[in-house]
């Protein structure tokens, strides 16, 4: 049932679903009050939230006859996890850079 | 979080040398990476390094440039991915500019796909202390009472 595993970027690309996220940075919802937001039918929100689950975004709880949902923060370290690797990649780049360019002036 | 990635050095040669490391392949490949680059808007070039399969990266980083303007600024894209299509969006910023005998170096990456929007910048503010509160409420609900 699940066709492709989105990646963290995929996930976060689709705009309902970045407004699904957002309406819970505020509080965790339950499906059918995330679904009061939405112009499209209960059942897409309800892809869409599982899209958002299925890559570590929000967690999902039953509570009594409802399924709740509230942010999750391993999505986000996925994407976190790019610009830490860049982040240290131009870090001691920059530095190779450098020792690069003091090299050329000491041998003038 | 973070949305970008900024460095700042400062390099006592003049911006034309800088320049150079920033912008002749040889000399970019020194201390960058192994590159096709031509200092030309719009042309498309790749750097190569080692795969990081951990990372999801086959290596390749394909950018195409954006805007130049000689010993001031360059900008171009920086897609990277596992190497099965998809490519994630970035951009890298070069500025330089001349000082004190030598060249302020700023680097900004940012762009990461679509991290510049609102939802990225709610989560700037508190983003744990917020997870943490959702989630004591959480678990605060599963005793059996109704949600507020």
């Amino acid at each position: 049932m699940e066709q492709h595993r989105l990646d963290a970027f995929q996930v976060v690309a689709d705009p309902s679903r970045r407004q699904i996220l957002h309406l819970l940075t505020k509080d965790s919802l339950t499906i059918n009050a995330l679904a009061e937001n939405f112009a499209m039918s209960r059942p897409a929100v309800s892809k869409h939230v599982k899209v958002l689950y299925n890559a570590g975004f929000i967690s999902i709880e039953d509570v009594g006859r409802e399924r709740r949902c509230a942010l999750k923060q391993d999505g986000f370290k996925d994407l976190q996890k790019w610009l830490e690797y860049f982040d240290a990649f131009w870090d001691s780049k920059l530095k190779k850079l450098e020792s690069l360019l003091n090299d050329k002036t000491t041998k003038k | 979080m973070a949305k970008f990635i900024q460095h700042q050095l400062f390099y006592p040669q003049s911006p034309e040398v800088v320049w150079g490391y920033l912008t002749v392949p040889e000399l970019m490949a020194q201390w960058l990476m192994p590159n096709d680059f031509k200092p030309v808007l719009g042309h498309e070039f790749q750097f190569r390094t080692k795969p990081m399969p951990a990372l999801d990266f086959d290596g390749i980083i394909y950018c195409k440039v954006l805007e130049i303007n000689p010993f001031k600024t360059l900008v171009y894209s920086w897609q990277f991915g596992p190497g099965d299509g998809t490519l994630h969006d970035s951009v890298v910023n070069w500025t330089l500019t001349g000082k004190d005998n030598g060249t302020e170096l700023l680097l900004i990456h940012n762009g990461f796909d679509r991290t510049d929007t609102p939802i990225f910048a709610a989560m700037n503010a508190g983003w744990l202390q917020n997870i943490n509160k959702i989630l004591q409420l959480i678990n605060a609900k599963t005793d059996g009472t109704t949600p507020a």
